[in-house]
């Protein structure tokens, strides 16, 4: 590192992608995490490794499906998935009410959506998240 | 340039003679050093110059003013161990008695329950019921008269306390219960009632495209199609009346945060009441 102010600079301008930090294995608690586990690889292995990351919220709809399954059920949710997907596919593009992650994604915890209002956490759209 | 020389040597002998003479770690001395950070609004400083010499000189002035810079750096539990110090016959006791209550409001919001004290100025009297009534609005329970909530305050300070008191009374929450019903109507109706147009559309649009794609294909015997599209469509309009429910509950956290925050600012540009202390001038 000694002399790096006079040298040039070995810079990457690679834009980290958060594929590389997936986790593919099957580890789960339940047979509804083990469903939505098997769903969520199937989904990311096959589509959106090869589709590129186009989900505008942080947790993805993928990640935002297994962690709603651990915080709930599988039923529940798959309710809080076609909710996320439905608000992911808003077709006037209203995102403006998030707050978002230093990356720029919009941040949508699924621990807002429990149906649970000593869980919400509301945030101001003004307010950067520091961790995705 | 000699004498630039001769001038640059002769200042350390000039200097140290007078250093030596001058007790600087002397409680006056300390004291008026303590002053002078405590004026810069260096109070982390000032308060160690001022613990320093505090049981030399045992003056209320400096445990209020130690008290004073906890409270401005954010230490209030700090500054409240030292109201504990100050004798209630000092003159600055009132103003003490005060500013723990505006750092017991800071660090943990709630009801101010304490009484006045009869040491009191009138102002100090009518400051303490101003914060009193506004510790009233971090409670669930309130049941107060407009008349008797607004009453201490004065006339510039009356449009901002009356709007909370109507946010208090009638908080303009929407109805969790009510966005899953319209939602279950209409699908995204809900949605739109807590103001989100441009999901209650879409929920709209998808709900409807789907359930079109369903008849469509039972109609021409296509079943297999038609369940599938039954199927999405189900949870669609399922998660539609979910997330317009969760989407109400979160509009009323909003409100609350919008309102706590409002509250929060309004105090602190009213200086929780207190007046501005000047040990500068």
């Amino acid at each position: 590192m000694e002399n790096l102010k006079w040298r040039k600079a070995d810079i990457s301008y690679e834009k980290q992608i958060h594929f590389s930090k997936r986790d593919f294995s099957f580890e789960s608690e339940n047979a509804g995490e083990f469903i939505t586990k098997s769903l969520a690889n199937a989904y990311w292995f096959f589509i959106s490794d090869v589709d590129g990351d186009n989900c505008p919220f942080r947790p993805t709809c993928s990640a935002f499906l297994l962690q709603s399954a651990k915080e709930t059920n599988i039923f529940q949710a798959s309710l809080m998935f076609f909710d996320r997907f439905t608000r992911d596919m808003n077709i006037a593009k209203g995102h403006d009410h998030y707050p978002r992650v230093s990356a720029g994604y919009y941040y949508d915890p699924p621990q807002n959506y429990t149906l649970n209002q000593g869980r919400i956490k509301y945030l101001p759209p003004a307010f950067i998240v520091d961790d995705e | 340039m000699r004498n630039f020389l001769t001038i640059i040597f002769l200042i350390p002998l000039a200097v140290h003679p007078q250093s030596s003479s001058f007790d600087f770690h002397s409680p006056e001395n300390i004291k008026k050093f303590a002053d002078h950070l405590f004026c810069e609004g260096d109070y982390l400083r000032a308060i160690e110059q001022y613990e320093l010499i505090n049981e030399n000189l045992d003056n209320d002035t400096i445990k209020f003013k130690v008290m004073l810079g906890y409270s401005e750096l954010g230490f209030f539990s700090e500054s409240n161990d030292f109201f504990r110090g100050i004798n209630d016959k000092s003159i600055f006791y009132p103003d003490a008695y005060f500013l723990s209550f505006k750092n017991q409001l800071i660090s943990e919001p709630g009801l101010i329950i304490a009484p006045s004290i009869n040491s009191f100025n009138s102002f100090q009297m009518k400051s303490f019921s101003k914060l009193t009534n506004i510790s009233m609005l971090y409670e669930d329970k309130f049941n107060i008269s407009r008349e008797n909530f607004t009453a201490p305050f004065d006339a510039e300070e009356l449009n901002s306390v009356s709007t909370f008191f109507d946010h208090k009374v009638e908080p303009p929450y929407k109805s969790p219960a009510l966005a899953g019903l319209l939602s279950a109507v209409i699908p995204g109706s809900g949605k739109m009632y807590v103001g989100e147009w441009g999901d209650g559309i879409t929920a709209l649009v998808v709900t409807s495209l789907f359930a079109f794609l369903a008849y469509d294909n039972f109609r021409t015997d296509h079943t297999t199609r038609a369940w599938i599209f039954t199927g999405l469509g189900a949870f669609f309009y399922a998660g539609n009346i979910y997330g317009s429910v969760a989407s109400a509950q979160i509009f009323n956290a909003r409100i609350d945060f919008d309102f706590n925050n409002g509250l929060e600012l309004f105090l602190k540009q009213q200086n929780y009441f207190l007046p501005e202390y000047d040990f500068c001038e």
